[in-house]
């Protein structure tokens, strides 16, 4: 029985409560504005409290946020090495040498394709566990969720360091089960080719955070009303009409915010880098944020100035990237509001 | 009841909680626990030396029991990022070890504004100077303005890399012998044939990633020339990765690995250390420190030997290097225990005190102001010894600043080879990960800081120092000979 035909696209109008689904009720109300002028405000001994709860928030923000990134500012302009007076004023040369720097740009590169390709493998399949995970005939789903979220607790560093010593081609627990099964000659180096090793820490990185999108692709079914799936199933839908004409288009405004945070996270990859490859071999697994620490803390004397100026260059590539989603971040909004999830 | 007695309660809720909250304040801005005397901290980086330092400590602590000596080991490749970053929070040691760029280190923390003279700049005693051998401080290196800021702290013939270790257990497995050790690069490519053929061994356990690769370039390099641990030919007066030399080395250390010589993996000295000590590995190149490290990881000097490093097949034709002042504790500017640290570097340096006797007999290196043949029993340091001592094994390099005493003002060199301090390495790790030329490369790296050394030499000689790159090149010296200036 063919499917009565349901548009992947929101509807041009907002549905009216009278046209919505009877689950319509069941679902939560977006919360409405009030009049313009009637909004409630904290009075009196409140505003003490709000303000007391807000304080410390406020001087974490200035103290972690806000003034290192004036203090970066600053510093990019100055060849400065951390400790004695900032002297040397230099105007835009660092930022002139930053461009030239053939390093820094494969460090780009390197974070860039390790961004999209973190993201095209761990989304799909976080969003496929996470629709296992959601389906009422699965068993044992606490287990399962612990499983999956628990590589998320191993620090960064120590699960580098772990895989370091798995993957060694000398006596490493991997290179040994594939020499046992007759796969290798026993001496496969999987760090030492630029590909191979960007390969393996795309997929290190993804089985640490699988767990996390897992979650955030569940918190997003969970705004998917059942009742969809109940009409659809009464009109004789299949899995994969359900998945691909409900699920899909239901929590693609979210979606894209998930897509978004996925790669601004992978952006900042740092301790897989230094545990796993130290940028190697040779500098074929520089990232960006790898270049910077090397910058400011590799050279002697340190080079503050240098590396603050290649922070501040990347920050704003990102925040163009970041900027470029924004279009679809916000039409994704809109469609929410639409949608009422 | 009512809103009356719960606001009531939620006020001295509130009451209650104010010095739960500020109790943590009040306890932090406390004073000390209230031990009298001076409390001096000791930074550096000898992790295997801890237990030592502690027990040194105590006897310091004494027989001078109004100064506690706090002595921290920080990991090496952390304390080189640790330190200037404690010195710029205020929280730095009162003493510090730092052994970069050796001979032009003292202008280095000079410049960075980090070291104070000895005894607070007040001449030293005879009694003092007299436990190093004549010409051991020089100004420039250790002195300026008839002021001292370090004393020679390893004893230079003997200390540094370019030994090689040998595995006993891997050796007789292979039907070798370790008193008769490969002394030609042809003899160690059919010791290494032996190795894999006869064990499940590898035959060298060589660390290649980062710095750590140096253990086994240095020793190898040596055979073919002579330069400074920063890649600088003091007879060209140029840095030298690029040289038909360092090729030719680098090709070598290839041939190793494409043979299957080379335990595969970029692996750190760590990593490699523990293979040869838990018998996965027959070889090791690496330095004085070791036979303590390998104390550390429960070997004993009797489960392996020492010995010279191969030299290439038609003869050495380099040496290791050998400078004064390789390895130094510092007085830090910021201290105000200038006294205290004067008393401990005093008590430290007594050639027949309890530092210098425990740290000769427990193996851990050599020292500049002590007997070493008289109080080194480690059977693994005699070997080093032994082996260093023969003419031409570690030759004393050029001193640019004794050619150009207004380079001790320089910072050209030093800004030459802090740009990328890691690029030699990164370039070879590269290249040999990738069986590929390590000239491409090696020509950009040599160009850079040549090119960085020259500018920066010019702009300074612009503004008064008597410096070029004349005061880098010593045209007459040769690889093989220990460097004496011209009377």
């Amino acid at each position: 029985m063919a499917l009565a035909p349901t548009s992947p696209h929101p509807p041009d109008t907002a549905p009216t409560p009278t046209t919505r689904p009877s689950g319509e009720a069941r679902r939560p109300k977006a919360s409405s504005e009030p009049p313009e002028g009637n909004r409630e405000r904290a009075k009196g001994r409140d505003r003490l409290w709000v303000a007391a709860f807000l304080v410390p928030f406020l001087l974490l923000y200035m103290g972690f946020t806000l003034w290192p990134l004036i203090a970066t500012v600053y510093y990019s302009f100055f060849d400065w090495s951390g400790s004695g007076p900032l002297d040397n004023f230099v105007g835009g040369d660092n930022y002139s040498r930053i461009l030239g720097d053939p390093l820094f740009w494969q460090a780009v590169v390197n974070t860039l394709l390790f961004a999209v390709g973190t993201t095209l493998i761990k989304l799909p399949l976080s969003l496929l566990a996470a629709l296992v995970m959601t389906r009422k005939w699965l068993r044992a789903k606490r287990a399962l969720r612990t499983v999956f979220f628990a590589p998320l607790i191993i620090p960064v560093a120590m699960a580098g360091l772990v895989f370091t010593y798995l993957l060694n081609p000398s006596n490493g627990a991997l290179n040994s089960a594939l020499h046992g099964l007759g796969l290798t000659d026993g001496t496969t180096d999987v760090f030492a080719n630029r590909w191979t090793a960007m390969l393996t820490l795309v997929l290190i990185s993804v089985w640490q955070v699988f767990g996390q999108y897992m979650i955030y692709w569940m918190a997003a079914l969970q705004n998917v009303p059942d009742e969809l799936y109940e009409a659809a199933e009464l009109d004789g839908a299949s899995e994969w009409q359900k998945l691909t004409r409900i699920t899909l288009p239901m929590i693609r405004p979210v979606a894209v915010v998930i897509v978004m945070l996925a790669l601004v996270n992978a952006m900042h990859v740092f301790g897989l880098v230094v545990t796993l490859t130290g940028g190697g071999p040779g500098t074929s697994t520089y990232v960006v944020s790898y270049f910077i620490y090397k910058q400011a803390f590799g050279s002697m004397p340190f080079a503050y100035g240098y590396a603050s100026a290649a922070a501040l260059l990347f920050s704003v590539m990102a925040f163009l990237l970041v900027t470029s989603q924004g279009l679809f971040v916000r039409r994704a909004q809109k469609t929410r509001k639409e949608y009422g999830v | 009841m009512g809103t009356g007695h719960r606001a009531g309660a939620t006020r001295i809720g509130r009451l209650a909680l104010a010095p739960l909250l500020l109790a943590p304040l009040l306890a932090g801005c406390g004073g000390s626990s209230g031990s009298s005397g001076t409390t001096l901290k000791v930074w550096d980086y000898s992790a295997e030396q801890t237990d030592f330092h502690k027990k040194a400590a105590e006897e310091f602590h004494r027989q001078h029991p109004d100064i506690t000596v706090q002595w921290q080991s920080i990991a090496q490749d952390e304390y080189k990022r640790t330190l200037p970053l404690a010195f710029q929070s205020g929280q730095g040691p009162d003493i510090f070890y730092w052994s970069e760029n050796g001979p032009l280190a003292m202008s280095q923390l000079l410049n960075q504004k980090w070291i104070q003279p000895l005894n607070e700049g007040s001449a030293l005693p005879a009694s003092f100077t007299k436990r190093w051998p004549e010409g051991s401080f020089m100004d420039g290196v250790n002195q300026l303005d008839g002021k001292t800021y370090a004393f020679p702290f390893s004893e230079s013939t003997y200390w540094g890399p370019g030994y090689m270790f040998l595995n006993k257990k891997v050796f007789g497995d292979a039907g070798l012998d370790t008193a008769k050790p490969p002394k030609t690069w042809a003899e160690l490519k059919s010791t290494c044939a032996r190795i894999k053929a006869k064990t499940k061994a590898y035959c060298i356990a060589s660390p290649t990633k980062d710095v750590d690769f140096q253990r086994i370039f240095y020793a190898l390099a040596a055979g073919e020339f002579t330069f400074n641990d920063l890649f600088f030919d003091y007879r060209k007066g140029t840095f030298s990765l690029a040289e038909p030399q360092a090729q030719k080395v680098f090709a070598f250390i290839q041939e190793l690995k494409k043979d299957g010589y080379l335990a595969p993996g970029t692996n750190d000295k760590n990593f490699s250390r523990q293979q040869f000590a838990t018998g996965q590995a027959g070889i090791i190149m690496d330095g004085t420190w070791t036979p303590s490290v390998f104390k550390s990881l429960g070997m004993d000097s009797s489960q392996y030997s020492v010995a010279a490093h191969p030299v290439p097949d038609s003869g050495a034709k380099g040496a290791l290097w050998s400078q004064p002042d390789g390895n130094k504790y510092w007085v830090s500017a910021k201290t105000k225990q200038s006294k205290a640290a004067w008393t401990f570097m005093n008590w430290l340096t007594q050639p027949d005190g309890y530092f210098a006797k425990q740290y000769l007999e427990g193996g851990f290196g050599t020292l500049a102001f002590a007997d070493n043949a008289r109080y080194i029993k480690d059977p693994a340091m005699r070997q080093i010894m032994g082996i260093a001592d023969k003419p031409g094994y570690r030759v004393d390099l050029p001193l640019p600043v004794t050619k150009c005493p207004d380079l001790v003002k320089s910072q050209a060199y030093v800004k030459a080879i802090g740009e990328r301090p890691n690029w030699e390495y990164e370039a070879m790790s590269g290249a040999l990960s990738g069986d590929k030329s390590l000239k491409p490369e090696a020509e950009q790296v040599v160009e850079h800081r040549q090119k960085t050394l020259t500018a920066e030499l010019k702009k300074e000689a612009a503004q008064g120092l008597k410096v070029s790159l004349d005061c880098f090149t010593f045209p007459d010296w040769s690889y093989t000979s220990d460097y004496r200036p011209a009377k």
